[in-house]
């Protein structure tokens, strides 16, 4: 579903000198399957996953979603893609109705599937109290799980998270990864993305570490962690060895 | 929850008006921008009116009340005293209220001893004392000329009404006292009025006309009406764009299944609509303030104001819906580069001090007649409603309905090329996911970079042109001396503050190599390609120019040229060429395809890039020559040396086409068999070197070939590398 091949991206720094932010990193994401993508700021994290999203143009390699190729067919990839990031906002003065229906109808979904889908997702993400509040005055857990709604609108097969739970408290956390396994359970492909290691230790079926822009470390929890430790002293390990 | 993704699909229209609805329901729940947009204009105007209006009502009628009649009290002293009163009151008992013209409402006149008659004027029981001496009376009615003196106190002057009412009271008296020796001579009353004079048609000069006085007002509310888009702009776009940035949605949006190009639409849409609200808020508002504010000045007898005809408005407001497009275009544009709100502010608001300046340049004298210039944003605009909002005929309204064609054509234009600029802009890396703005002192030179800037590419030119501005006040009145100075003032100086300020890789930046290839070949045909451009560029510009513009050239204009050919004629030709070719050629080449060009096209230079800074840097290059009748050729030598800038990677073909292009009129000059003072005449009209009888076809028919081979050899250079 989500399929990641050989993807290098470079930026160019003021001084016009070359900074290789990811540096051949290649991933796939089945559909019923999440994936965690870890790795300490500034690893490529987050460029790979707006690379995905269509926000960057990769330097090389391929990047697709649902067969779609992120630079031959952008709008394919939004199609079938929901996008939510630490960095991405609500706007204050709309309401969760609003947010919902303006993006749904932006995908194209007529009136009425709109408003079947809507109300879904307002009962589904826990929003219908407060649906018709302006989302600035809602709780950061609340404005977090309207990102989700609004990147689940169009129902898209895959969803890729980049640091959903940064902004949020251990409870909000908390509900917000519940869903994300429930999503998983419908059949979503999910890519996450996050250094808060603990919370997805035993949610995600595989993992990807990133360091540097080029992967460590791969495979299941189990392949990754020895006896007796935990996830992030696999991380350590991975991390470490490659700097040495 | 079933999933599988939706593949719906939408027009074009579809998706954008689901932006702007979107964009719109966050501005109307914005309170204080909703406040601020709207409601202060209908706010603000009242308020200024009235006091500005009480101010001149109060300053009316006190000079009104300065000037209204009032009671004259005048003592009479002397031997005659109580025979000239009983004179003067005859008179004025026997003449009625239509011969009573600047007369006191009423005299009282007192005969009283000279002693006492100082006293009266300086306690203020008199007005003025006059002095009745003996025989006055007597003199009156013979033919000799009578000396009255009126004394005034110096303690406690008459009022100046007082006193000039008296005065055209003895006037009249005088007046009667003529009649009546007239009579007495047996002469008729005719005698003193050899003619009636009755003069029509227009005002006399050094009066000031009130149709002068609408002209100039309309023209300064036109002016405020054309900035106003830009104001009502503002703030919606900055929210559009930088504040969906700042609040983090604006990633949101671009990852939605529609182009950015349906996404600027639909922001545009909704700061459009915004932008005609507050327009529509702010005209209302001037009117009805206008309205109000005249009719309180009008105190009875004021003269009736000339307004415009409905054809005149109609034509007035659909020339202000283009205005608003071209703003709400321009807002979004310049907003998009920014970050944050507060940067966007900052970008925003040196532009609209230009845009005000280039609105207010519509009322300079001569620009009514360039027939190009209503397609030009702003400055057109306010140029087409003015005529159209003071046609005082229904004829002369339609009778502009070309400028209005011209005016949203180029509105259209504008605006669509602001769109994409902006589309542009919106989903480039480097400005959607650039950093923080630096945290180092505001001296602190920023840190070296390959090339300038977006915006630092347009500020040398923007220097340039306010630096020619302050040149007029030293500049000599030698052209061989004025141009170095020009020059320097205007394109290098501005250049090099920037290069010191920005450093920058000079050899990127001012595409410091050899065309194509490097060798010989590429290099050769590259320059040649340039200079066959620019001669072809010269000969088919000049002819357009006099096809388009004839005699109708604006005073400056002609000046100029008369002035180059002067030179050319009066100085050694390698000093002329050195001054109008060579150094110009350097310099704005460096400036134009040089600096700006690259700062525009930037480092990914995408094929829609490119040709927008091709024609943005042309744009500047037009604007840096002033003359309005020059800038269509300026804008296309400028397109067509950027694009060869572009196609060889050299700025060297760019300089020679330059030159080219330059040497053109020393050329015509000297091949020419004319005497000088028919150059010099020919000159004048308007393009040195160039005869204002036009161009043969042999010409026009080798400047298209030298056109076509220079666009050739530009390529195949191209190729070759």
């Amino acid at each position: 579903m989500i399929e990641v091949v050989d993807l290098v991206k470079d930026y160019r720094a003021g001084d016009g000198s070359v900074v290789r932010a990811v540096d051949g990193i290649s991933l796939h994401v089945a559909a019923g399957e999440t994936v965690g993508l870890l790795g300490a700021n500034g690893a490529g994290k987050t460029t790979t996953l707006r690379v995905l999203a269509t926000l960057l143009k990769p330097t090389s390699g391929t990047a697709r979603v649902a067969g779609y190729d992120v630079v031959a067919d952008p709008v394919g990839v939004r199609r079938n893609l929901g996008y939510v990031s630490a960095t991405t906002g609500v706007p204050d003065r709309l309401t969760p109705r609003e947010i919902f229906t303006s993006f749904g109808r932006l995908h194209g979904l007529d009136r009425d599937a709109t408003a079947v889908r809507v109300e879904h997702l307002l009962d589904a993400l826990d929003l219908a109290s407060c649906a018709d509040r302006p989302a600035g005055r809602l709780s950061s857990g609340q404005r977090q799980r309207i990102s989700l709604g609004r990147a689940l609108v169009h129902d898209p097969p895959a969803l890729v998270l980049d640091e959903p739970t940064n902004a949020l408290d251990v409870l909000g956390a908390r509900d917000l990864l519940a869903m994300v396994g429930q999503l998983r359970a419908e059949g979503h492909a999910i890519l996450i993305s996050t250094h808060r290691l603990h919370e997805i230790e035993h949610r995600c079926d595989r993992f990807v570490i990133v360091h540097m822009g080029r992967i460590v470390a791969t495979g299941t929890r189990d392949a990754l962690v020895a006896d007796g430790a935990g996830l992030e002293d696999a991380f350590f390990v991975a991390v470490s060895r490659r700097v040495l | 929850m079933a999933h599988r993704g939706r593949h719906g699909s939408q027009s074009r229209w579809q998706a954008a008006g689901w932006v702007a609805r979107r964009e719109l329901m966050e501005f109307v729940r914005d309170r204080r921008t909703l406040v601020i947009t709207l409601l202060l204009p209908m706010i603000s105007y009242p308020i200024l009116a009235l006091a500005t209006t009480l101010g001149l009502r109060t300053g009316v009628m006190e000079a009104e009340a300065r000037l209204a009649p009032t009671t004259v009290m005048v003592v009479v002293s002397g031997a005659d005293a109580q025979p000239f009163i009983e004179r003067i009151e005859a008179m004025i008992a026997a003449t009625d209220s239509s011969g009573r013209k600047d007369w006191p409402a009423e005299t009282v006149f007192k005969d009283i001893p000279g002693t006492l008659a100082q006293e009266a004027i300086d306690s203020g029981a008199a007005d003025l004392w006059l002095h009745a001496e003996r025989g006055l009376i007597a003199g009156l009615d013979a033919e000799g000329t009578m000396s009255i003196t009126v004394q005034a106190s110096t303690v406690r002057p008459p009022t100046v009404a007082a006193r000039r009412q008296f005065l055209a009271l003895i006037d009249s008296f005088s007046e009667e006292v003529r009649r009546r020796r007239i009579k007495a001579a047996g002469l008729p009353a005719t005698v003193l009025e050899p003619i009636t004079l009755r003069v029509v048609g227009d005002q006399p000069r050094g009066e000031l006309p009130v149709g002068e006085i609408m002209n100039t007002v309309a023209g300064g509310v036109l002016v405020l009406l054309a900035v106003l888009p830009m104001t009502g702009a503002f703030y919606p776009a900055i929210d559009a764009i930088a504040g969906e940035k700042e609040r983090g949605t604006i990633e949101t949006l671009l990852i939605a299944p529609c182009s950015a190009h349906e996404i600027v639409l639909g922001k545009f849409l909704a700061v459009f609509v915004i932008t005609l609200a507050t327009l529509a808020a702010n005209v209302a508002s001037i009117a009805a303030t206008s309205a109000v504010s005249l009719k309180l000045l009008s105190t009875g007898g004021s003269p009736s104001l000339a307004l415009a005809t409905a054809g005149g408005i109609t034509i007035t407001l659909i020339v202000f819906i283009g205005l608003a497009a071209v703003g709400a275009a321009t807002c979004l544009a310049v907003t998009t580069a920014a970050k944050s709100g507060k940067e966007a502010q900052n970008t925003l608001t040196p532009v609209i001090l230009l845009v005000s300046a280039l609105a207010g340049a519509a009322l300079l004298p001569g620009m009514q007649s360039n027939r190009l210039l209503p397609a030009v944003p702003f400055v057109g605009h306010v140029l087409v409603s003015h005529a159209a909002f003071m046609a005082a005929e229904a004829e002369e309204a339609t009778s502009i309905g070309w400028l209005l064609l011209l005016s949203l054509s180029g509105s259209v234009a504008v605006t669509w090329l602001l769109l994409r600029i902006t589309a542009v802009m919106l989903t480039d890396e480097d400005i959607l996911f650039r950093g923080q703005d630096s945290a180092a002192s505001p001296l602190a030179r920023p840190s070296p970079r390959a090339l300038p800037t977006l915006v630092q590419g347009a500020i040398p030119p923007i220097m340039g042109l306010a630096a020619l501005w302050y040149a007029q006040a030293f500049m000599p009145k030698e052209l061989f001396v004025a141009i170095p100075v020009q020059q320097v003032a205007t394109v290098l100086l501005p250049l090099a503050v920037l290069l010191w300020w920005q450093r920058v890789d000079l050899g990127q930046t001012f595409s410091l190599r050899w065309p194509g290839r490097g060798d010989a070949v590429s290099a050769g045909m590259g320059i040649a390609g340039g200079g066959l451009l620019g001669a072809g560029v010269f000969v088919i510009g000049a002819a357009a120019l006099l096809a388009f513009r004839g005699d109708s050239l604006t005073p400056e204009a002609k000046a100029l040229s008369a002035r180059l050919v002067e030179m050319i004629l009066g100085q050694p030709w390698w000093l002329s060429w050195l001054l109008i070719a060579v150094l110009p050629a350097v310099c704005e080449e460096l400036l134009f395809r040089g600096w700006a060009l690259a700062a525009f096209a930037g480092r990914r230079r995408t094929a829609g890039r490119v040709a927008l800074a091709v024609l943005a840097q042309a744009f500047l290059f037009a604007v840096a020559h002033v003359l309005p009748e020059r800038m269509p050729q300026t804008f296309v030598l400028g397109a067509v040396l950027g694009w060869v800038t572009i196609t060889t990677g050299s700025l060297l073909p760019a300089i020679i086409g330059h030159l080219v292009h330059n040497s053109m009129p020393l050329v015509v000059l000297f091949a020419s068999d004319c005497p000088p003072d028919m150059i010099l005449e020919a000159g004048s009209g308007g393009l040195p070197g160039v005869d204002s009888a036009g161009i043969p076809v042999w010409a026009l028919l080798a400047a298209a070939a030298s056109v076509v081979a220079g666009a050739l050899l530009v390529q195949a250079a191209a190729r070759v590398r």
